[in-house]
């Protein structure tokens, strides 16, 4: 089954900070560097302010036999315009064998319409969802991505017996 | 359900089932078919013979098709909320990376849509106009839009009595009351959770329902981010319901981008999302029963 890929993400906070975090976990994937500071992608929306501070934590600098990135914990601080103001937010994240294995998003509003702004449109988060059996719950239809058309999965499969070949 | 009469066909690439509570006329059932084909030569992306099929290849003007001011003026809405990642004019990169009239699914790689589309397609006075050959593409919201239309024809049919639904591959309009299992993106025996809904529309979208390989070995889907042409990553599925089909289906696009939950209130949408690392956001005015 093809599925899209997920990229590595701990908190989210508020939709800003979300594209900050996917280019931070980027830049700390790329394998195309040698330079252990983490860096920042230009964004179209979003300017960052500041360079990366390595390391702060115990294992920062430990040896990484092969790796392009020294493992540790980098913290860099970045800013973003809302409506009213440009914020400013805190991404941490950790590395281990050039794997981001944690990102952690510190959003610190300074205006409090800026707070609403991040989070009065979302009414709930969850992690984790599992989700029942549907054929033990009663419903009288599915919305999701079960149906499908006949010439998209025909071509899928086309690709699939070719790749095998 | 109440309704005891369903009406199944493959239309504009997807499944349609028609409810209804007795079963439709072969009158009736012609006139939706040649509803849908009209919107589909009007606007497919996928036939040489479309209506916008000229414009991809030559700047000019066209008459309006069916149903241009209401979608296009709900994608400058759409462009605006998302800052630019839901675009009508990425049909050329939608094509480029497989998605095209062939279903190629042969990927040539990232291309931003034109980020100044509102100075290359107008559309006034029943003439739609394009500046530079564009490939036009109303996937965000099109489907929405002809569930709507094939509700309202039957809706005016004095035959038709009692409770409608039209399901058009996810895309669902409902005159009555249906409870809807929200399909878990991951693993399609699966519910996340089950959203009744009465006398309004429910559309779902995620990415891998139409996924295929790209070059570089990563999945490619058909939700692309029109500013660089990438398939977006964060979002697998997402669920919106509202009074109208078309304006659901935009909402359930916008909602893949981080516009998406502002462009949902300004519209009276209520939503579910998921990411692709499993959580799940709604929005405060939800009414889904979410298995958490």
């Amino acid at each position: 089954m093809i599925r899209t890929t997920a990229v590595p993400r701990s908190v989210r906070a508020g939709a800003a900070a979300a594209s900050v975090l996917g280019m931070v976990a980027l830049a700390g994937c790329s394998a195309t560097t040698a330079d252990p500071t983490p860096t920042t992608a230009p964004g179209d929306t979003m300017a960052t302010s500041s360079a990366a501070t390595p390391a702060t934590t115990s294992d920062a600098g430990s040896a990484s036999s092969a790796g392009a990135y020294k493992n540790g914990t980098y913290t860099a601080e970045g800013s973003y315009s809302t409506p009213e103001s440009v914020e400013t937010i805190s991404v941490t994240v950790t590395l281990a064998d050039d794997v981001v294995t944690d990102v952690e998003v510190t959003g610190n509003p300074t205006k409090r319409e800026s707070e609403q702004y991040q989070g009065q449109f979302i009414g709930g988060i969850q992690s984790e969802v599992v989700g029942k059996k549907i054929d033990e719950i009663s419903v009288s239809r599915v919305a999701g991505s079960s149906l499908t058309s006949g010439g998209f999965n025909k071509a899928i499969e086309e690709i699939k017996s070719e790749a095998k070949a | 359900m109440a309704q005891s009469s369903r009406w199944e066909f493959e239309a504009i690439g997807t499944r349609w089932q028609v409810d209804t509570a007795a079963e439709l006329s072969a009158a009736i059932r012609s006139e939706v078919t040649a509803l849908i084909g009209a919107f589909d030569q009007a606007w497919s992306r996928f036939r040489d013979d479309a209506q916008i099929a000229p414009l991809a290849e030559v700047p000019g003007s066209i008459p309006a098709p069916m149903d241009a001011s209401p979608m296009l003026d709900l994608y400058v809405e759409l462009s605006e909320a998302t800052s630019g990642a839901v675009n009508p004019l990425i049909g050329d990169a939608l094509a480029r990376r497989g998605y095209d009239a062939h279903y190629g699914l042969v990927d040539r790689g990232a291309q931003p849509a034109p980020a100044r589309w509102r100075d290359l397609l107008t559309w006034r006075d029943g003439v739609l106009t394009v500046r530079e050959p564009a490939a036009i593409d109303i996937g965000a919201l099109g489907k929405g839009r002809l569930v709507d239309r094939v509700m309202d024809l039957l809706l005016a049919r004095d035959e038709v009595v009692g409770p409608v639904t039209v399901d058009a591959g996810g895309d669902i309009a409902i005159r009555g009351t249906e409870r809807i299992a929200l399909e878990h993106p991951y693993d399609a025996t699966r519910a996340i959770g089950v959203w009744q809904v009465t006398d309004g529309a429910l559309c779902a979208s995620a990415t891998q329902r139409r996924a295929w390989p790209g070059a570089d070995g990563g999945g490619l889907h058909h939700v692309l981010d029109a500013r660089t042409g990438e398939p977006v990553r964060t979002i697998a599925a997402t669920w919106a319901v509202a009074r109208d089909a078309m304006t659901a289906d935009a909402a359930a696009t916008a909602l893949f981008f981080d516009g998406g939950p502002r462009f949902a209130h300004s519209h009276a949408v209520a939503w579910v999302r998921m990411t692709t690392d499993g959580r799940l956001e709604w929005s405060p005015d939800s009414k889904a029963e979410l298995f958490l």
